[in-house]
């Protein structure tokens, strides 16, 4: 097996997160491969909150994939992927990985938190939208919550399927068609006593209808969540030129830099505290330009006026920003 | 341990030299001061801030303070039953973290769940499993808090908000947890002036809410208190009320009156995903500050230009100009 | 967890998986008839006051319901916050349940010194003497929807004696 090699150029959307090895591979079904990392020294991996996330690099891009396990004091992350053959080739790239490659990952990132005050968490999964559910499933057997999991797939690939009859015994519901998928779907819907949280993932068209029949039947916004697989915060932003008027210097700003790192890497640092757009301190005069404000700090009027931005997170919308600096 | 710049005559004590003095200007609003932990800042009389948590000459007595305060009373203690996987997950992350810190006193040793911590400014020697409450000598949080200076507040994330949810909280400034316990963050920074208005609570919540796990900031708060009192709890606020209006006539003013400033670390805990907030209260007489020139021009100043809702808020009204007076020399 | 419920007594809850609107009142208040319907099955219930029993009684209304029920709560402020408090125990979001509370009508402020909860039918920014300490207590809009009342602190502490 040809191992594959550790790109040399890191993916700003793992900057600053682990080297992890290629510590097994396990075939789930025709199209669908578990992975699991481990840390190359041995050493124990960051915990993470059930459902989250991790962002792995392939060759110059990168894919968000779930992780299965609890997060409680993992010693190693499996994530499950569905291989695509007509996608960006993010899957196609990690069903090529062997035992020992080394991979870039992001740290795990939580967006789909179970809510810690449900009195029963109701998961609904289709197809690769089971592996976030495994997460949560074994994180509320460590913390003896209830769940109960409704598990769509088509017959005989419905990967994962006997992990999830051991962790869930009767809790497990499987559909492999859609009619009898609907029906157990209303049922479930209408018989959940209050304090139960609703939890889908699959793909997308999927989530509406469960998501929409959900509401039709009296489910407030508040009980529902939803995590689209794949999808991931990966916008770095476009690479921009800022000129600085009264210096009379030009920087470009790449990819997946702050306009306030560019300026500290040139040595023209200015003030600035939290460096997440909230303080107000990095506020920089605008000449000329639009800039992209990404801060909760300026008012939609000082925003739209376009003569201040927050350098540490806004970028721009022009090709070039002219900065009184 | 150096202390610090030379006043004159003598090195400064390090109960000045490492005190995190919040003023950066003559003049003081309120605004999300929120910047990355662990930052060494220099200051006129020396430096803090290189740790997360901070041991300082009070270590024991303000422990055993604590233990006395919930022993009096133990409303300042809460965990409401969601959060006790947080408890346990603030446990295995500041432990860590405080060994790693503090060497030479302390060590932390961790198997899968089988814990051992060792901590000599205490004589402790301590083994205990994680999530099992029944394996430390009381419950967790308490335990925790036995540990550091720190008071601790521990929020839940969800339905978009933050939730007070649990916490020990002996050093409260003018505020009942055992109140606000179970709030939400908006509504627990109801009562303080302006901050709606400009919107600066709103811009922290949304600034909590996208921490991710393993992320560390930090922010100061400042306010008055009379003798080196650690409980101004609005439970014990008929105890202590009546220095705010007799200090101003008190020629023991300067030695009295104490600038109480609160270091508060905001994490994001890992596994749990709650937002962890550490809160560590410094106390400076006036007397100490005003060996540091600097200071006592700039608290001076700051007392004297602060508007007079926030002194109101702040609880120093009845004070300020006495205390602005005599750190001016006017 | 919901609080220890007690059985309803016979004929004052909807039937077990109720999904429609609960309308609880409280005292002489009433719910006006369209509030919250909008085709859902509506039940109503009425108690004299947020005793033990009648949030015992309601509890048990909730246990039955399913998620999908709505809530509307009608009364005075310490009612229909105490019921408030009830119903988020048992699991009941906030944008599943509405308050109509008569602001004219007694509040809950407790004593920050004594934890005695007061009744007064003063508005915020009122005073009011504890039962419990004596002390006379000044109480501003910092509410608990745990606790279902206002915080109360001494007045005049800082006053000369």
């Amino acid at each position: 097996m040809t191992a594959t090699a550790l790109q040399a150029k890191v993916h700003p959307a793992v900057e600053g997160g682990l080297l992890l090895e290629v510590a097994d591979l396990s075939v789930q079904t025709a199209s669908v491969t578990s992975i699991t990392f481990t840390d190359p020294a041995g050493t124990a991996l960051p915990g993470y909150v059930p459902g989250s996330h991790l962002v792995v690099q392939y060759g110059d891009g990168a894919n968000a994939y779930s992780l299965t396990g609890s997060g409680r004091h993992p010693s190693e992350y499996t994530i499950s992927v569905l291989r695509v053959d007509d996608g960006a080739g993010g899957s196609l790239a990690m069903h090529r990985l062997a035992v020992g490659d080394l991979v870039r990952v992001s740290h795990p990132r939580s967006a789909f938190a179970p809510v810690a005050t449900a009195r029963h968490h109701l998961l609904i999964a289709a197809g690769i939208g089971i592996t976030p559910m495994l997460s949560h499933a074994r994180a509320a057997a460590e913390r003896d919550s209830e769940a109960t999991l409704v598990y769509v797939y088509r017959p005989g690939q419905g990967a994962h399927v006997q992990e999830a009859r051991e962790l869930l015994g009767p809790a497990l519901a499987e559909c492999t068609d859609r009619g009898s998928f609907q029906e157990e779907l209303t049922r479930r819907l209408t018989d959940q006593k209050l304090g139960t949280h609703l939890y889908v993932c699959g793909p997308a068209a999927f989530m509406d209808t469960v998501l929409a029949r959900a509401r039709e039947l009296g489910w407030p916004q508040g009980r529902l969540h939803s995590e689209p697989f794949g999808a991931v915060e990966l916008d770095q932003g476009e690479p921009f030129t800022v000129n600085l008027a009264r210096s009379g210097v030009t920087l470009e700003v790449p990819a997946g830099v702050s306009l306030l790192e560019a300026l500290e890497n040139a040595g023209k640092g200015v003030p600035n505290m939290c460096r997440k757009g909230v303080c107000g301190e990095c506020s920089l005069p605008v000449l000329r330009g639009a800039p992209l404000h990404r801060d909760l700090y300026l008012s939609e009027q000082e925003k739209s006026a376009n003569t201040t931005m927050m350098c540490c997170v806004s970028r721009s919308l022009d090709q070039e920003l002219e900065l009184d600096l | 341990m150096s202390s610090g710049v030379i006043d004159g005559t003598a090195v400064l004590p390090e109960r000045i030299s490492r005190f995190p003095f919040p003023f950066p200007s003559d003049s003081y609003r309120y605004s999300t001061n929120v910047e990355p932990a662990l930052k060494t800042v220099v200051t006129e009389a020396g430096a803090w801030g290189g740790r997360l948590l901070d041991i300082d000459e009070h270590y024991c007595h303000e422990l055993t303070e604590r233990d006395a305060v919930l022993t009096r009373d133990p409303t300042r203690l809460q965990v409401l039953p969601h959060m006790r996987p947080a408890v346990w997950d603030a446990i295995s992350t500041l432990l860590p973290i405080m060994a790693a810190e503090h060497p030479d006193a302390m060590s932390f040793d961790r198997d899968g769940n089988a814990c051992r911590w060792q901590n000599t400014l205490q004589d402790l020697d301590l083994e205990f499993t994680l999530g099992d409450d029944g394996s430390l000598p009381v419950e967790p949080l308490r335990f925790l808090g036995s540990q550091i200076q720190d008071d601790i507040a521990l929020l839940d994330q969800r339905e978009g908000a933050l939730w007070l949810d649990a916490g020990l909280v002996t050093f409260a400034a003018d505020w009942s947890f055992g109140f606000d316990v179970g709030m939400k963050f908006l509504e627990v920074h109801g009562p303080v002036p302006r901050v709606h208005q400009e919107q600066i609570i709103t811009r922290a919540q949304q600034f909590l809410l996208r921490l991710q796990p393993g992320e560390k900031y930090r922010r100061a708060n400042w306010t008055m208190t009379v003798d080196r009192r650690l409980d101004t709890s609005t439970e014990t606020y008929p105890q202590w009320a009546r220095d705010r209006a007799t200090v101003a006539g008190d020629p023991a003013l300067p030695d009295r009156l104490h600038l109480r400033v609160e270091v508060q670390h905001l994490i994001r805990l890992p596994h749990s995903g709650a937002v962890l907030f550490l809160v560590r209260t410094h106390l400076l007489s006036l007397s100490d500050i005003a060996r540091v020139p600097a200071w006592r021009e700039r608290l001076g100043r700051v007392l004297a230009e602060l508007p007079e809702d926030m002194a109101e808020y702040k609880g120093i009204s009845r004070y300020r100009s006495a205390a602005s007076a005599w750190l001016l020399g006017t | 967890m919901c609080p220890i419920a007690l059985a309803p007594a016979a004929g004052t809850g909807p039937e077990a998986g109720f999904r429609g609107v609960i309308r609880v009142s409280f005292g002489t208040a009433a719910v006006p008839a369209a509030e919250g319907s909008a085709g859902m099955a509506g039940h109503d219930v009425r108690f004299d006051a947020a005793d033990r029993e009648a949030l015992a009684s309601l509890i048990a209304v909730l246990e039955q319901a399913r998620v999908g029920v709505r809530l509307i709560l009608a009364g005075p402020p310490a009612d229909v916050a105490a019921a408030a408090a009830a119903a988020a125990a048992c699991g009941l979001l906030e944008e599943e349940v509405t308050l109509l509370a008569n602001e004219s009508g007694r509040r809950l402020v407790f004593c920050a010194h004594c934890r005695t909860a007061n009744t007064t039918v003063q508005g915020v920014g009122s005073e009011v003497d504890c039962e419990g300490c004596a002390t006379t207590l000044a109480f501003s809009g910092h509410f608990s929807r745990r606790i279902g009342g206002y915080l109360g602190f001494a007045a005049h502490a800082e006053e000369a004696a």
